[in-house]
């Protein structure tokens, strides 16, 4: 699965950069800030000429911006929201690891659970809502459990992939050495299975995110999804979008804290 | 190598935990209560049931025709956007941080403000649908431009090449792998987004059927769609693989 992402972010950037420079264009950052400003002016323009009242647009988020993001109740919201989120996300780690790098590791529990696991995976989210406020009742714990089934199989088929590809140089040095199964499992496979590790983490937290959100829009718990619903419902959309606004930040900030480790801790994940 | 014997083994693995899965199934269905998990077999007997009186064929149809739209709308916005963005150096740089901030919303956070904006019918949920699969599709064909090497490029201006030839010869096969890793992607984020949008805007299609199933207390209808679903969306994710491996082996010249 992380194999087939595309290629760093970074290949092509410097003839990017030269090509546009070359050109005599101007740089890349005023070029973003304007292109930003140009996509909110027709954002603000098509909603005031076409849309009715009510509909986000740029001034009206910007108005109520800090009132909301300063409001105790939609911190409160935010707070259930992204600890639901972390929660969930320790728990697939822990259980995701484990079953990841048994799989990858053991033909037999391979075989045995890969069918479980890759439909779980390709399973909708969404599709167990009611399956799972029918098990845990319309609280949190549905949402929880919503959060772990988004996050916990991209975990799990990620640690297996990473611990599969451990080089095999690495494992018969481990046997030369007469190493425990469970050091050679935690000292050499588990490291070696980190960056992929990661990969799944970075997935699987986007997945958790959605995961929380539909919950609470099904279940209609305090958060970030009840709170876009319900504003959106009462027409107050400007507020609703505040909270989008968060949930994508919460999202790319974790995705670049991520990559961040990455590349700062483990200069053997390298790949490609 | 796998020798015979292994592939055997592998094979009386794999039936053995399906069996298992099944009887697990079907014995945790007898010792609890209906409401809360039915047996193996009461499923497949409601899974026939819908199957006979073409209640699942036509929720069926009417699900595939909304996913089919939305996605179809998707890649056919998002790969040519995608290939120009490649063309337009400065409109790439100018547009990619925003794309990817886009490819990175969960676009569930949509669906309250396109209920209350377009309400109940077909279009909204198309626009979820579509919503959901464009964004993998655009940025994934804009990583690959972002890859194509310039010096390709400069021998087919060198040969002087045309504009279309460009496109034809150069952009498209060189984008086409990363495009198809997009379209993976979408395939199955617009299954997800079909049944959020089944599920939050007006009840259709299987997502209707699965909260008929909850709120009937017919839990074996519930799980009998849960389970069309599940295959569904592995069906989906195997052709997306296919696809996309199809395609892989043009990236061959890929320093």
């Amino acid at each position: 699965m992380a194999g087939l992402q595309p290629v760093s972010r970074d290949a092509g950037l410097p003839s990017t950069a030269a090509a546009t420079e070359g050109r005599g264009a101007p740089p890349s950052l005023l070029l973003k800030a304007s292109a930003g400003v140009v996509l909110l002016l027709v954002w603000e323009i098509v909603v005031r000429a076409l849309a009715p009242e009510y509909v986000a647009r740029p001034t009206g988020i910007a108005k109520v911006f800090l009132p909301v993001l300063s409001d105790a109740q939609f911190l409160a919201a935010a707070g259930a929201t992204l600890w639901a989120v972390v929660q969930g996300l320790a728990i697939s780690i822990v259980a995701g690891t484990a079953v990841g790098l048994l799989m990858g590791r053991v033909p037999t529990a391979e075989h045995g659970l890969r069918y479980y696991v890759n439909s779980l995976f390709a399973t909708p989210m969404v599709a167990i809502l009611p399956l799972v406020t029918l098990w845990f009742g319309y609280n949190a714990d549905a949402r929880l459990a919503v959060v772990v089934f988004a996050s916990f199989f991209s975990m799990a088929i990620n640690t297996a992939d990473g611990a599969r590809s451990v080089p095999m140089e690495f494992l018969e040095v481990a046997r030369s050495f007469r190493a425990r199964p469970m050091s050679t499992m935690f000292d050499v496979v588990l490291p070696s299975s980190l960056p992929y590790l990661l990969a799944g983490l970075r997935l699987a937290a986007g997945r958790a995110l959605i995961g929380a959100v539909v919950a609470e829009f099904f279940v209609s718990i305090p958060g970030l999804g009840y709170f876009i619903l319900y504003n959106s419902r009462t027409f107050r959309h400007d507020d609703a979008f505040v909270a989008v606004i968060v949930l994508v930040a919460a999202g790319v900030g974790f995705e670049a804290a991520i990559k961040w480790l990455t590349r700062r801790y483990m200069p053997w994940g390298r790949r490609g | 190598m796998l020798s015979r014997k292994n592939d055997w083994t592998r094979y009386a693995t794999i039936v053995a935990s399906l069996a298992l899965g099944a009887a697990v199934w079907e014995i945790a269905g007898h010792m609890t209560s209906d409401a809360f998990w039915v047996p193996l077999s009461a499923t497949l007997r409601s899974l026939e049931e819908v199957l006979r009186n073409g209640v699942l064929l036509r929720q069926a149809a009417s699900s595939f025709e909304l996913y089919l739209t939305g996605l179809a709308f998707g890649v056919a916005v998002g790969a040519p956007l995608g290939l120009l963005l490649a063309r337009v150096a400065w409109l790439r740089v100018a547009l990619e941080d925003y794309i990817l901030m886009l490819y990175a919303t969960p676009m569930v956070a949509l669906i309250p403000f396109i209920l209350s904006m377009m309400g109940f019918g077909f279009a909204p949920k198309a626009l979820v649908v579509f919503l959901f699969a464009v964004f993998p599709v655009l940025y994934n064909t804009i990583e690959g431009a972002r890859s194509i090497r310039p010096e390709l490029i400069e021998v087919a201006h060198s040969f002087r090449s045309g504009e279309w030839a460009l496109w034809r010869d150069v952009m498209m096969p060189y984008t086409l792998p990363f495009a198809m890793t997009g379209i993976r992607q979408a395939i199955a984020r617009g299954l997800v987004g079909m049944v959020a949008a089944e599920f939050f805007l007006s009840p259709s299609g299987l997502g209707q059927m699965i909260m008929m199933g909850s709120q009937n207390f017919d839990t074996a209808g519930m799980l009998a769609a849960i389970l069309i679903i599940v295959l569904l969306g592995v069906a989906l994710m195997d052709l997306g693989r296919y696809l996309e491996k199809r395609f892989a082996a043009w990236r061959g010249y890929n320093p």
